[in-house]
């Protein structure tokens, strides 16, 4: 039912607001729907992403926190681990029981004491550290292994897009 | 599917149907005026009615004589009705009066109730008016095999009202479901929702005296029939009043409500049951009584009740899964003692209230009673934890899709080089520039993997917060000292209480970089093995160590002073939280607008820097002697050079080093 999934998204979107992690801000896109919010990722310092801030969007199911939100980047971003259409591929989005990879255990899947800090945390620790094993895009993959000036000219390229400048 | 092809038919816009109908009312009216009026001067004298068109089998041929001879009525309001409800083409005439009525009336309760359809609510609305369409119509042409006009009329008309109330039903309920995503709808919603779903109620009982009436002249069959549809519109119009009356309750109960989830999981049970087997009943009816096994519509019908069968397997099988894991819940999982509860001190994990009553699990973890069944209705692991709770597989139900590795224990230790247990790891995501040493957290997991049973996982997260919680504090103290001490302490209050106290200090950097990487070379002044060592410890090639050395050495000089310049900015993301919606809006809009703001400039700054140093410097920053050069600054950076002479050197650098990527690859490219 909504009702438990809508007091806790609350208390999430007033944690984030009073308590911010650094470089992520994060809340609902508006009041009237809590199940959608919007996010905007610094890009971590020292990586080729850095300064760029990167919007994404966050829809919740109406059993959240039992399922996991799904994660979508609305800005051009070219990662190991992102498709690209912009969805996030990490294995702490995944429900327990659906493996698109094939080789995640459970342990790393979804589960209700997640939150959206941490999914926000993970995915800009993802950035920082694309795994190219297990990858969603694998164009991005092969160049971030073989040739990875052009890959951070392409970061760059985004970074600079996502600023709009 | 029927929806797809009915939805091309080009439909004429309210307002042009509206003109047409009321013209064509008009018409009507002022030709039974005429025949009225020429009746009572001509002295009974009637124009002939046209019989072609009365012989269309709706209107029998004693009427015509009727209206041959005379007028019935004395005064002109009767005469007039007689004459509209004569002539076929005024009654039709009626019918489509009463149609644009109907319309109207929807339009006007959708304009006051619901204001605004939005887009998948009209798409709903759509769906089901074809659906509705198009089995009323195998209902009527195919089960009953309806002969006379009239009887169709009569059907059209009970079927009309139906979907009339069954599609209000249908804007109610999905606009209950948008209205419970958000906490801020003002009461008046809810009020004119719950009063048009009230409104159908009643509706619904008038219709079904109607049934009744209509039952006790024409026989149980029709009667059946006519109640079975009725009852199913009561019983989806009363769920959805259920279901919100049960959100609102909660919405303005201060607290936990407990109990919340049995009744709402009971009530879902019971009406979608009762629905399901009233519907069920209907259609095996329809297909029994109208005898039809080898036609299109029996196939429609089977189809349906092939559909309703499994909804109903589906449904009781949920129930049964239900049943077990709360059977399985009380018989395993004690209640929290009110000491247990006290000590724990933390809200339920799952929903983030505070919990009066918990289950405890083997593991130590509380939750409410109500979070976990959920939970586990769809796992068989501690959500904390994810300690496997399962003990008797056997039990499990076969056809839930829990995958066997739930079962497993938690492996002891992962295969070395899996990056699983970073969840935290870039935190400030400050690798190079700050005092925290990022690698430092890969390292632990493996340690602490390698050490601890099977438990251990379960902590990570949980010390991975706390030790985030006290860097935030003590930014100079290393990762893993501080998390070796929360597992000591096991709490953010003691271990920095430690801290101030010195009982826990922070290590030179040389000794942290080993112990952290957990290699045998002590000799840690010696800063080749500390550069080959930092290097290594990020997994990036030799070959590109000086490269990244740069930064990390002015991280460790200037740390601090990056540091409160990065609070400062960032301090301004975090804000307060407004109790009123608007201005929670526009608070989140300016934080969004001030970020992107900040990282512009900044991304700019560090642009024009670039720009005007590196041609500047390209000479020194030359690709033959960069690594002396590099090597001059950091040697002398604790002497007399300044901080930003040595910035601007490595900002130099790493233009240039980029330059010449670019070179190669452009090279490459021609």
């Amino acid at each position: 039912m909504a009702g438990s999934a809508l007091k806790r998204l609350m208390a999430e979107y007033k944690q984030m607001t009073l308590n911010p992690p650094e470089g992520i801000i994060a809340g609902p896109v508006n009041e009237e729907n809590f199940f959608e919010w919007e996010a905007l990722i610094m890009g971590p310092e020292g990586t080729c992403f850095e300064g760029g801030v990167f919007p994404a969007r966050l829809t919740f199911p109406p059993d959240y926190p039992l399922g996991p939100p799904k994660m979508k980047f609305t800005c051009d971003l070219f990662h190991p681990n992102i498709y690209s259409d912009g969805r996030v591929c990490i294995s702490i989005l995944h429900a327990p029981g659906d493996d698109p990879m094939g080789y995640e255990t459970s342990a790393e899947r979804w589960s209700p004491v997640q939150s959206v800090e941490k999914i926000l945390l993970s995915v800009v620790s993802m950035l920082a550290e694309p795994n190219d094993e297990s990858a969603a895009n694998v164009d991005a993959a092969k160049m971030w292994r073989e040739e990875r000036d052009k890959f951070e000219e392409i970061a760059e390229k985004h970074v600079k897009k996502s600023l709009g400048l | 599917m029927p929806v797809i092809l009915l939805e091309r038919i080009p439909l004429p816009s309210l307002r042009a149907y509206t003109g047409f109908s009321v013209v064509l009312l008009a018409c009507a009216l002022f030709y039974a005026h005429q025949v009225v009026l020429n009746a009572e001067s001509v002295g009974l004298e009637i124009p002939v009615v046209s019989v072609e068109q009365l012989d269309d089998g709706s209107f029998n041929n004693n009427e015509i004589q009727y209206m041959n001879v005379s007028l019935p009525y004395d005064a002109y309001v009767w005469n007039m009705m007689y004459v509209m409800t004569a002539e076929a083409w005024c009654v039709w005439t009626l019918v489509n009066t009463a149609y644009c009525c109907l319309i109207l009336l929807g339009k006007l309760v959708q304009k006051i109730v619901f204001g605004e359809l939005r887009v998948s609510e009209q798409q709903h609305l759509k769906d089901k008016f074809w659906n509705f369409l198009f089995y009323k119509f195998i209902f009527v042409f195919g089960v009953m095999n309806v002969q006379t006009m009239e009887e169709v009329v009569l059907w059209v008309a009970w079927f009309t009202i139906l979907g009339f109330f069954h599609l209000l039903t249908q804007l109610a309920k999905d606009r209950f479901e948008y209205v419970s995503f958000s906490p801020t709808t003002p009461h008046f919603i809810h009020l004119k929702l719950l009063s048009l779903l009230c409104v159908i109620v009643v509706s619904c009982c008038g219709l079904l005296t109607v049934c009744g009436l209509v039952g006790f002249q024409m026989g149980l069959t029709i009667f059946a029939f006519m109640a079975a549809e009725c009852l199913l519109l009561a019983i989806r119009t009363l769920y959805v009043v259920a279901r919100y009356c049960l959100h609102l309750t909660d919405m303005n109960l201060e607290g936990v409500w407990e109990n919340r989830a049995t009744y709402v999981y009971y009530t879902e049970l019971i009406f979608e049951l009762a629905a399901l087997s009233i519907d069920f009943g209907h259609h095996l009816h329809m297909l029994l009584w109208g005898n039809i096994f080898l036609s299109m519509a029996s196939l429609v019908i089977c189809m349906q009740l092939r559909y309703l069968f499994y909804e109903f397997q589906r449904r009781i099988k949920r129930h049964k899964n239900y049943r077990r894991v709360v059977k399985h819940m009380e018989e395993r999982f004690s209640m929290a003692t009110t000491e247990e509860l006290n000590n724990n001190n933390d809200d339920c994990a799952v929903c983030w209230e505070k919990m009066e009553t918990a289950r405890k699990l083997p593991c130590g973890h509380l939750f409410h009673n109500s979070c976990l069944r959920s939970w586990l209705e769809q796992d068989t692991s501690c959500p904390t934890c994810r300690l496997s709770l399962n003990e008797h597989p056997v039990n499990r139900d076969p056809n839930s899709n829990v995958p066997d590795n739930q079962n497993r224990e938690v492996p002891p230790a992962n295969p070395p080089g899996n990056q699983t247990m970073n969840h935290f790891f870039h935190f400030d995501g400050s690798r190079y520039v700050s005092w925290l040493p990022s690698f430092s957290v890969e390292v632990t997991h493996t340690n602490m993997l390698a050490n601890h049973n099977r438990l251990t996982p379960a902590q990570t997260s949980q010390l991975d917060n706390m030790a985030r919680q006290v860097l935030q504090v003590f930014p100079h103290m290393p990762l893993n000292a501080v998390v070796d001490d929360l597992r000591v302490t096991r709490s953010v209050d003691f271990t920095i209480e430690n801290i101030l106290e010195g009982r826990l200090q922070a290590p030179p950097p040389g000794t942290l970089l080993t112990r952290a990487l957990g290699e045998e070379e002590t000799s840690s002044d010696d800063s080749d093995n500390y550069q080959t060592a930092s290097a290594r410890a990020d997994g990036v090639d030799i070959d590109q160590q000086d490269y990244l050395e740069i930064p990390n050495e002015t991280g460790d000089n200037n740390g601090s002073e990056t540091d409160n310049e990065r609070s400062d900015t960032l301090s301004q993301f975090s804000g307060r939280f407004s109790k009123s919606a608007n201005e929670r809006e526009t608070m989140l809009e300016d934080r969004k607008n001030d970020m992107l703001e900040i990282a512009r400039r900044r991304f700019l700054a560090k642009k024009s820097d670039d720009n005007s140093l590196s041609s500047e410097e390209t000479e020194e920053a030359s690709v033959s002697d960069y690594s002396d050069n590099i090597n001059t600054s950091s040697a002398s950076n604790s002497g007399d050079t300044s901080d930003t002479v040595r910035r601007r050197r490595e900002l130099a650098y790493m233009a240039a080093t980029r330059r010449l990527g670019q070179q190669t690859y452009d090279t490459s490219i021609e």
